[in-house]
């Protein structure tokens, strides 16, 4: 067998595939289903394959095998002890599969949740909100229709915010916002049913050109392979 | 008691992490930050693993039992190990003759995980456009007309037309302003959120390390 040949079987798989995929809008049959658990069976080997030869594997090497060296007796002790870390967390995490035991499982849950909420605050609040800030704050500094434009930007961002203002008080028996604050509301959402529009029509974009790639590549295909 | 020290737990990384990220480079703090982030990924690494060893025996359990789906069931699992079985043969670089230095994974994932995912992609775009077909059939409101309106003025406006700029320029105007001023409203609503529940987290508020 040569690399010819697996690029041939390949192609035929892909081709297979996609047509297996696309059957789907005849409705739910059972060539999309097999295409589906094909991608699904894919996935997992590769993401087990790439876990354990890119993350797992270098940490081992680089921890718990570590070549002496010039390191000290000390150092490397606390090398291994730290690179036995995540295996302990992850035996800690089997015991989540026990609802009687999933208390245990919570302490190595605990690292992950902590150092993830840490990254997350600092990501959203130094990556998001202060540059956001100060560039909605900085739209209006143009003249004539940047201006105006800057104006619109502004009064867009606080109604949007507003609109995901849930406060509401009970008046006359009912339980509603006030009256300034549903105002505000209603102009943020124009704008969000604006942006999610704009949104929905990326998206129609995206997979559309994805669907004429897609067909255009196995079009090639069968008329490089079938017609000659 | 676990509860507790779970609580505990996840305050005393969080604001380590904080300190850590907040201090300058070179110093312990940070060091110390990107020594957990380092723990983290590992861990992460595993409980990925852990995860589809759970999927993997989930799909044992139904093929063994002959559960409703099972030939699908043993479809995922001969898919798998199959995979993972070809990238252990192409790490001991076993292929000869005019495969030889060959590598079968990569070409696998060609043409199988690229061209499914492909095609599932190119799938969405006939449930995308039945969609707001259907959303004006259900009933005709302000909200709804806007929201189709700014759809067909996003689509029409990417059409090269002579005499159509008009659109072109609507949808220029459309995507710099007023969706502008609402992606970045909902991306500070977000960024917001994550700030407000993550604080929460860290002073041992959030009750999900307590279920």
């Amino acid at each position: 067998m040569t690399p010819e040949t697996l690029d041939l079987i390949g192609g035929w798989v892909s081709l297979v595939l996609t047509l297996m995929v696309f059957s789907y809008l005849l409705g739910d049959n059972f060539l999309y289903r097999i295409a589906v658990h094909v991608l699904v069976g894919v996935a997992a080997g590769y993401v087990a394959v790439v876990a354990v030869e890119n993350v797992i594997l270098p940490w081992i090497n680089a921890t718990l095998l570590a070549d002496p060296g010039e390191a000290g007796q000390t150092t490397l002790r606390g090398m291994r002890a730290v690179g036995a870390v995540p295996f302990l967390i992850g035996v800690l995490l089997l015991f989540k599969v026990s609802a009687r035991l999933a208390p245990v499982g919570n302490l190595g849950l605990a690292l992950l949740v902590g150092a993830g909420t840490a990254v997350a605050v600092i990501g959203a609040a130094r990556g998001t909100i202060i540059p956001l800030a100060r560039e909605t704050g900085q739209a209006a500094g143009g003249e004539d229709s940047a201006l105006i434009e800057g104006v619109i930007l502004i009064i867009g961002v606080i109604t949007t915010l507003a609109y995901f203002q849930y406060l509401a008080a009970a008046r006359d028996g009912r339980v509603q916002r006030a009256r300034g604050l549903r105002v505000f509301s209603g102009v943020g959402q124009a704008f969000v049913i604006v942006t999610l529009g704009a949104l929905y029509a990326g998206a129609i974009l995206t997979s559309l050109t994805i669907f004429s790639g897609v067909f255009r590549d196995q079009l090639e295909f069968i008329l490089d392979k079938v017609g000659g | 008691m676990l509860n507790f020290l779970a609580t505990a737990t996840a305050m005393i990384a969080g604001v380590t992490m904080v300190i850590g990220l907040l201090s300058d480079p070179g110093s312990d703090a940070r060091a110390v930050a990107a020594l957990v982030i380092q723990l983290v990924a590992v861990t992460g690494a595993i409980a990925v693993l852990l995860g589809i060893l759970n999927l993997l025996s989930v799909h044992l359990g139904r093929f063994t039992h002959a559960e409703r789906g099972w030939p699908y069931s043993l479809l995922v699992l001969v898919v798998a190990v199959g995979v993972i079985v070809l990238r252990i043969l192409d790490r001991a670089a076993i292929w000869s003759g005019d495969l030889e230095g060959e590598q079968l994974s990569p070409r696998v994932f060609e043409a199988v995980q690229v061209s499914v995912e492909s095609a599932l992609a190119a799938l969405v775009v006939f449930f995308l456009v039945y969609a707001a077909f259907r959303l004006m059939r259900r009933g005709v409101t302000g909200w709804n007309v806007l929201f189709t309106v700014t759809i067909v003025v996003a689509l029409v406006g990417w059409i090269p037309l002579e005499d159509l700029d008009v659109f072109a320029e609507l949808r220029e105007w459309l995507v710099r302003v007023p969706v502008g001023a609402g992606a970045r409203g909902i991306l500070l609503g977000v960024g917001l959120g994550t700030v407000t529940a993550g604080v929460r987290v860290l002073l041992g508020q959030d009750r999900s390390l307590r279920d």
